[in-house]
């Protein structure tokens, strides 16, 4: 009943995750074996990429497998309708599973506040709002309802939930690699369960069956094959395995033995197997048998690892560190009445609380080191604000004695969600159902009940409220477009990648190579159809240096390396105009400390400072930085352009200064395509001259000219 | 060693006089000292078929520069690395000059600022690029390395002692937990005491969601004081950042909230007095309310164009 909720202002933007959309649409209409042999040549030419084993095929699959089932049905829809609206879809599973494992955590009525938490929240509703079509918006469900039938199969023991649970897992390893999150978190629960003395039979079958029959489903995937056995992130799996079983077998041998001899057995059995399980574990590491920590994982712990060993993963906006304010704007009041929730949970704690807990205590870290994470954090902050608001309503609702699950209290979030205009009928209400039981409390007087009734759901309106503003303001807009607001509030769309990319489809040949930094990889294959050299998948660091050095080098050895590439265009994105910060000038900097890392004879950092260390653009800005091709091709023509009478001409908007090198002229390259407000410039990579013209003046000789030997002979005539 | 054929035998004595004395010294300390003649001699003066880098710097205690001990230190990590590597050869030497041991040498290079680090090449002049960049990649031996290596093609992998002091510091705090629990082994209760856990865990999370792990990374100022008129701002304008001493208010603010919550449930529960009970209702709930506002209002300034006016 409460599917209502979840459907918050779909603004239909019209534009998926280009990559995702292909490759269903290829799946769709190629079918499934042919989609796990695709080779895709028109991505990261000239290497090509197998998608089929480089790409976790879930979200792919389920849009496809809908399709075909509303095709049989003979509900004739067209993929990408099923495609904008998976997520929202989706996100209305994620809320029945939240409601699901809050029940079983606590009780009902916090269940049902989850619920009504995660169809609104704005950590989650960027992953669900129509037309996002992403792994993480189906990934949430999926992780919440593995989270669900594991906790009920540690209550239960029984092997029925826990194989549901194993499926659940088979299909969150299937959509997103945030699947490492599961195959660590439950070894962890299970360890602290072992620690605190709470180890069961329930327990014993809960984890080994979820172990065995959880990792041979998750090595079907062909993106994951080998790794949960052969990579550090899945070994704490298989050593609390291992430690399950030793302590099994010992909790066997209690029933045989006296106490006196027990006890000297069980503490040096648990140690031996622990720390024979740890030894070959740093054994295997050394002699090469399992990898160590991939590059991503291992930046979670050692923050300061990324920032020198791997630009390419620090230079993702998405990898960054958290603020307080993202976590705010996220969460708003659930930030600050979660850990409320997590004290309820400590202070009352059994099998699943635990869970809950170190879920919370993980999450939170991970959300600290990575915006990005923000996402599996959401889920759980709104499973513990759940039970802290539904502890204080059942507290201040009435007769807390009887009623479990106080009838108020769905209302209450529905009128917060839907219309907090109609906030006083419910108050009403409230106030009158609380007077009829006043009578027989011995508490707190009804007037100091209602006021924190009331006050509560003030809260939880201007909770509502935020969450409205930030899922039309920030959420809901699709990335192609951008929208700028004038003076008087109106909004001008500005659409220049769409004008730049059906550009690009219609004047170019077919077959005709883009070369462009890789966060618009996507966007060309999926919008415009053409060949890109790199693109959001960055498994090719190499590939995506020698980007970066053609970017940042001169021209000449520019064209040599886009020569060797054959690029037919160069697509740039310049901000300058319209002051928009996200463009290539800014983003320039990673683009050289990735080509430097890679080719550091020919690309060095500090030469694109000035001697004082400072990045500009400007007639102080090192004469490196002025002349290479991103600078020329971002500031072409710039120089006679200008924007208003208060600025002298080539007067930058987005980094505020005037540029330093106004008269750019290319030798190898021409514009070939600007769009209305610059955003986008394309310029076509020349072919070679039939004669190579020389570089600098024929070299003027003494010798004799003609007229002069003319005229001598006419001297002998 | 002797490989460069067209000089004269004359030559070849003292380059071979030269490098032999370098490796002597080398091969005693790993970085070798230098005064104002040692340095024209074997630095300055031709011939030369190795690459020397040197550190100037001003060790004396009574010149007060804690940045040159511990680029010093950096240095000597470096040096170290090299001397005992199984690539060590003569081709490349690590020096040291003091100030106060050779301030010509700081007069010749016209150079007044200390650590410098230079790389001086086996032919010809140091150019631009054979000054370190202190100032924008620091003196971490790794950047060091990473400078050397492009500069002579010699590649050294920085060996680091290794540093005990997190291994003692860890060792002396499991031996101290340990001692507690063995004093106390008659009564371990408190280890099944949920508030302090329960606590614990609080505290890990106050401390991420006011974004201290972005403290840690990023390293920004506590505050920030306004130099024309020394006003100081503890709240970072943007949205995108924050100050260290803003991240403390939110923790505090977080926590104070969250309290709140606790209170108002604890007055509900608890079997005591009506009277007192209600006082701790209303302190949570004015808790909850008035630093809810409060944070609210810190956000609200920060974040510009947000509702609720």
């Amino acid at each position: 009943e409460f599917l209502i909720f979840i459907f918050p202002l779909p603004s239909f933007p019209l534009f998926l995750s280009r990559f995702n959309y292909r490759s269903t649409h290829h799946l769709a209409s190629h079918g499934f074996y042919e989609f796990l042999n695709w080779f895709d040549e028109r991505a990261w030419y000239p290497l090509g990429r197998i998608v089929g084993g480089t790409v976790y095929p879930g979200l792919m699959v389920t849009a496809g497998l809908i399709h075909w089932i509303l095709n049989m049905l003979n509900v004739t829809v067209h993929i990408r309708d099923v495609c904008v609206f998976l997520a929202p879809v989706f996100s209305g599973l994620t809320a029945i599973s939240t409601f699901l494992l809050t029940r079983e955590l606590w009780n009902q009525g916090a269940g049902l506040l989850a619920a009504c938490f995660i169809a609104i929240v704005p950590g989650y509703i960027s992953r669900s709002v129509a037309g996002s079509f992403d792994n993480e918006g189906i990934a949430i469900f999926a992780l919440q309802f593995t989270y669900y039938l594991w906790v009920k199969s540690v209550k239960t023991g029984s092997v029925f939930w826990t194989i549901c649970c194993c499926l659940s897992y088979f299909y969150m390893v299937s959509a997103w690699g945030g699947y490492v999150f599961i195959i660590n978190l439950i070894p962890l629960h299970v360890f602290v369960l072992l620690l605190m003395q709470r180890y069961s039979r329930r327990v014993y079958i809960a984890y080994s069956t979820f172990y065995i029959v959880g990792l041979i489903l998750s090595m079907q995937i062909p993106f994951v094959g080998f790794q949960p056995i052969r990579t550090s992130e899945h070994m704490a799996a298989a050593g609390v395995f291992a430690l399950l079983q030793a302590y099994a077998f010992l909790q066997y041998l209690r029933d045989r033995l006296t106490k006196q001899e027990f006890q000297t057995l069980f503490f040096l059995g648990v140690s031996l197997a622990a720390g024979i399980v740890f030894l070959s574990v740093i054994y295997l590491t050394y002699t090469g048998y399992i990898a160590p920590w991939s590059g991503r994982f291992y930046s979670l712990w050692d923050t300061g690892y990324a920032k020198i060993h791997i630009p390419i993963i620090a230079s993702v906006s998405e990898h960054q560190p958290t603020t307080w304010v993202s976590f705010f704007f996220d969460l708003h009041i659930l930030v600050c009445t979660f850990p409320a929730g997590l004290w309820f949970c400590i202070k009352n704690i059994n099998d699943e609380r635990v869970f809950v807990a170190l879920y919370a205590i993980s999450a939170v870290y991970f959300a600290g080191v990575m915006v990005r994470l923000m996402l599996t954090l959401t889920p759980v902050v709104c499973m513990l604000s759940a039970i802290a608001f539904s502890n204080v309503f059942e507290r201040y609702l009435g007769d807390d004695m009887k009623r479990e699950n106080p009838p108020i209290e769905d209302s209450s979030d529905e009128d917060d969600k839907r219309n907090p205009g109609n906030l006083y009928d419910k108050a009403g209400k409230v106030r009158k159902h609380v007077s009829e039981q006043e009578k027989t409390e011995e508490g707190l007087g009804p007037n100091i009940k209602n006021i924190v009734t009331m006050l509560m759901l003030m809260l939880l309106m201007m909770f509502a409220v935020h969450c409205t503003w930030v899922t039309s303001n920030a959420y809901s807009s699709p990335s192609v477009v951008l929208a700028s607001y004038n003076h008087d509030g109106t909004r001008n769309i500005l659409d220049d990648f769409r004008e730049a990319y059906y550009w690009l489809r219609q004047n170019t040949d077919e077959h005709a190579r883009v070369m462009s930094w890789w966060d618009y990889g996507y966007q060309i294959a999926g919008m415009a159809n053409r060949t890109t050299l790199v693109d959001n998948n960055t498994w090719n660091n190499s590939h995506i240096a020698l980007v970066g050095k053609a970017m940042s080098s001169n021209e000449s050895a520019a064209y040599e390396i886009m020569r060797s590439l054959d690029v037919d265009y160069v697509l740039i994105i310049f901000g300058g105009v319209i002051g928009y910060s996200g463009d290539d000038i800014n983003k320039f900097l990673w683009m050289v400390r990735i080509a430097e890392g890679e080719h550091p004879k020919d690309i060095r950092e500090s030469d694109y400072f000035t001697p004082q260390g400072e990045f500009r653009v400007d007639k102080a800005g090192s004469p490196t930085l002025l002349n290479c091709l991103m600078y020329k091709m971002s500031y072409y023509r710039f120089g006679e352009m200008q924007l208003d009478f208060r600025t002298p001409p080539g007067f930058d908007r987005t980094r505020n200064a005037e540029i330093g090198n106004k008269d750019i002229k290319f030798k190898h390259l021409e514009e070939a395509f600007t769009s209305e407000h610059w955003l986008v410039r394309i310029y076509k990579v020349k072919q070679l001259d039939n004669r190579e013209t020389l570089d600098h003046k024929p070299r003027v000789t003494n010798i004799v000219p003609k007229q002069k030997y003319l005229s001598k002979k006419v001297g002998f005539q | 060693l002797l490989n460069i054929p067209h000089l004269c035998p004359q030559l070849q004595n003292l380059l071979a006089e030269k490098v032999e004395q370098l490796m002597e010294w080398s091969s005693r300390r790993s970085v070798i000292r230098m005064n104002g003649d040692k340095f024209r001699r074997f630095v300055k003066a031709p011939p030369r078929n190795y690459s020397v880098i040197v550190m100037f710097t001003a060790l004396q205690p009574q010149r007060q520069c804690s940045v040159c001990r511990q680029a010093n230190e950096e240095y000597q990590v470096l040096a170290n690395s090299w001397r005992y590597s199984s690539a060590f050869s003569n081709k490349l030497f690590f020096t040291i000059v003091d100030y106060d041991e050779g301030a010509d040498v700081f007069q010749q290079l016209n150079m007044n600022s200390a650590p410098t680090f230079m790389h001086f090449p086996p032919k010809g002049k140091p150019k631009r690029a054979d000054t370190f960049d202190l100032q924008r990649i620091g003196f971490a031996a790794e950047q060091l390395a990473k400078w050397i290596a492009d500069r002579t093609d010699v590649h050294i992998r920085v060996f680091r002692p290794p540093n005990y002091s997190g291994t003692i510091a860890l060792a002396l705090l499991v031996s101290l937990v340990g001692g507690l629990l063995y004093l106390r082994r008659n009564n371990l209760e408190f280890i099944y005491n949920k508030t302090g856990w329960a606590m614990a865990a609080l505290c890990v999370v106050f401390a991420m969601t006011s974004g201290q792990m972005w403290n840690h990374i990023r390293g920004p100022p506590y505050a920030h004081k306004n130099p024309q008129n020394g006003q100081v701002s503890y709240i970072h304008g943007s949205s995108q950042a924050q100050f260290v001493a803003e991240s403390h208010i939110i923790l505090l603010l977080n926590a104070a909230i969250t309290m709140g919550m606790v209170l108002l449930n604890e007055a509900a529960t608890s079997k005591g007095d009506v009277g007192k009970r209600r006082i701790i209702c209303l302190v949570g709930l004015g808790l909850v309310v008035f630093f809810f506002s409060f944070l609210l209002s810190i956000f609200r300034s920060k974040y510009h164009g947000y509702p609720y006016r």
